[in-house]
């Protein structure tokens, strides 16, 4: 099966889940969630069965033949992170419904939840397109219907007056930087003469290259992604827009927005960083952006109280890691071995934070049901009345701080190994003291679930079991032995990259 | 005789619409207005793309590739504005102000 079918296949099931909404008499909408589940299931079982055309010259596909690994290997994570969405939105339907009930008399009394397991399928097909992506024009095509499905989703609770207003703040930021990319992107074409990435890399190694509008090109972009995956300085935006909107959404704005902006990174800084006028220019601004994000997500991250900001800063902080790895980029070409290359280290990381965060968020959104409490309140003492969700959540943080035997433990070794390598003394210090207050923050957490026991002046103390679906339980207890496995053999996510 | 007109003068004009779509963004309050001046930069991006095209002539064509990356703007803009405006205006409904500096309910 040609590859490209698989972003049809995904458009045509949000299709369905829409026409199924508009036409179907449905008696409960959480219908449509398994029927998006179960699509999403094949798709990503169609993803090892995939062939690449042999070649793409001149075909109507041409725009679309970045055919490596890496390609799939970020379809991949695109498809298990909108899966892990929608099982988040399955559970979470009670509060969308609430949020977004149509106070008209004869209104479906769930009015309003088809969509929402729609629009997670259409961004899901932009960013496994932009995976692909090898033409500034797809690149932005992609990248824009992916932005454009997220502005929908995270304003979706309209009754709800922190969802509009992180909508309205992610509009005007994300705008703000599309204006920011096109600009960069138009400036390119100026220097380089060609939209095509690969004619771009030539254009820019020859040696009468205008190198002032070249560096004026990257800059724009390098603004403009900077916004999109969370770099300091354009990272504040993330805490509110992650705070207000909906919990399965801002798992998804976390890893896919995340997994996007970096895919769409390396391919149009390795352009630049091949080019032997531009690469210390380059690299020098990017490994300022990442010293700059790993302080302000880390240090930040400590004296917050909402559950949300809290993995907001930390989102912050994991991008400003994945950014150190992009700014130790080999100088010269004969660095041997995968893990000497940036791009392995940065879709294993990606990977591994896949796992741990969708994980964080399925705890989340479970508790979210029975305690509408956001902040660490919540959490504290959960460890007696809910004592799976907590050991989930124990793993999770675990993994996320980068405790050995967690997958997220190898992710930071590896770009540390990479730092050390490449001889960037002053990342790696800031690298590790990010680290060390990961440790702090993270695990603060899950002491105060173990440890801590409720306080009756801050929280309704109950004692309730709290219900946990099936879906969501198998979904957890597969995401556990994923990050424990591939923690104790990273091969296994390695082997795949290839 | 050519046009007097070189490719610097075009990259100017879009250089300064730039300039002013982003100033606008950062110093103006109404939502609706930064809306406008985020309009203004795409636009900006637009003529950069269309005199960049323009200017790179080859076998005596002008190249297309800019100028089609520019209807791809267009469309995707408009898009942008269909869902930004309706955000905009669920905003307005229920916190009935369209002021930039009254939206921060949301503090640590």
């Amino acid at each position: 099966m040609p590859v490209y079918f698989l972003e049809i296949i995904v458009v045509a099931l949000g299709l369905l889940i829409l026409m199924v909404d508009a036409f179907v008499k449905l008696e409960d909408k959480r219908t449509l969630a398994w029927v998006g589940m179960l699509g999403l299931v094949v798709v990503f079982a169609l993803l090892f069965r995939v062939q690449w055309p042999e070649s793409t010259e001149g075909a109507f596909w041409q725009f679309y033949s970045a055919n490596d690994n890496l390609a799939l290997f970020f379809k991949g994570i695109a498809i298990l992170c909108t899966l892990g969405v929608m099982i988040m939105s399955y559970d979470f339907s009670g509060v969308v419904v609430d949020q977004t009930a149509d106070p008209e008399p004869g209104a479906h009394p769930q009015a309003g939840l088809g969509e929402f397991f729609a629009l997670p399928l259409f961004a899901c097909a932009g960013l496994m397109w932009m995976a692909s992506a090898n033409n500034l024009v797809s690149i932005f095509v992609s990248l824009e219907t992916v932005t454009i499905c997220f502005y929908v989703m995270v304003a979706y609770l309209r009754r709800n007056v922190g969802s509009l207003e992180a909508g309205v703040k992610y509009l005007i930021l994300g705008a703000l930087s599309t204006g920011f990319l096109v600009y960069g992107f138009a400036w390119l074409y100026g220097v380089t003469g060609s939209m095509d990435l690969a004619e771009i890399s030539a254009a820019l190694a020859k040696p009468d290259v205008n190198q002032a509008a070249a560096l004026f090109a990257f800059a724009l972009i390098l603004v403009a992604l900077t916004f999109k995956v969370g770099g300091a300085p354009f990272h504040f935006w993330i805490p509110d827009v992650y705070q207000g909107a909906p919990t399965p959404i801002t798992a998804f704005l976390s890893i896919g927005s995340k997994a996007a902006g970096f895919i769409v990174l390396l391919r149009l800084v390795s352009p630049f960083l091949a080019s032997g006028e531009l690469v210390g220019k380059v690299t020098l601004a990017i490994a300022i952006i990442a010293g700059l994000t790993l302080l302000i997500g880390n240090l930040s991250a400590i004296p917050q109280k909402n559950f949300k900001r809290l993995l907001a800063y930390s989102s912050i902080s994991h991008a400003g890691f994945l950014l150190m790895a992009l700014a130790c980029t080999p100088r010269s070409s004969d660095a041997s071995g995968a893990l000497s290359k940036p791009v392995t280290v940065i879709a294993f990381y990606l990977g591994a934070y896949l796992l741990m965060t969708i994980l964080a968020f399925l705890v989340m959104t479970v508790v979210r049901r029975k305690i509408a409490d956001e902040t660490f309140d919540a959490y504290t003492g959960l460890a007696k009345r809910a004592p799976f969700l907590s050991a989930a959540m124990l793993i999770a943080m675990a993994s996320l701080a980068g405790i050995p035997l967690t997958v997220g433990f190898w992710g930071k070794l590896f770009v540390f190994k990479l730092a050390v390598e490449q001889q960037q003394w002053v990342l790696l210090a800031i690298g590790l003291i990010g680290a060390g207050a990961g440790f702090y923050y993270y695990l603060k957490i899950a002491a105060s679930m173990y440890l801590g026991t409720p306080d009756p002046k801050k929280q309704v103390i109950d004692d309730t079991p709290i219900p946990i679906g099936n879906v969501a339980r198998i979904a957890m207890i597969l995401l556990m032995v994923g990050i424990i496995v591939a923690g104790v053999n990273p091969s296994l996510i390695l082997g795949l990259l290839d | 005789m050519e046009s007097a007109l070189t490719l610097n003068h075009f990259l100017f004009v879009s250089g300064v619409l730039f300039a002013v779509g982003l100033a606008g963004v950062l110093i103006r309050r109404n939502l609706i207005v930064i809306f406008m001046c985020l309009e203004l930069m795409l636009a900006a991006a637009n003529l950069t793309l269309v005199a960049f095209s323009r200017f790179n002539v080859q076998d005596g064509e002008p190249g297309y590739d800019g100028q089609v990356l520019l209807f791809f703007i267009i469309t995707v803009a408009a898009a942008e504005v269909a869902v930004g405006l309706a955000i905009i205006v669920a905003l307005f409904r229920s916190r009935e102000t369209t002021d930039v500096t009254k939206i921060n309910s949301m503090k640590f």
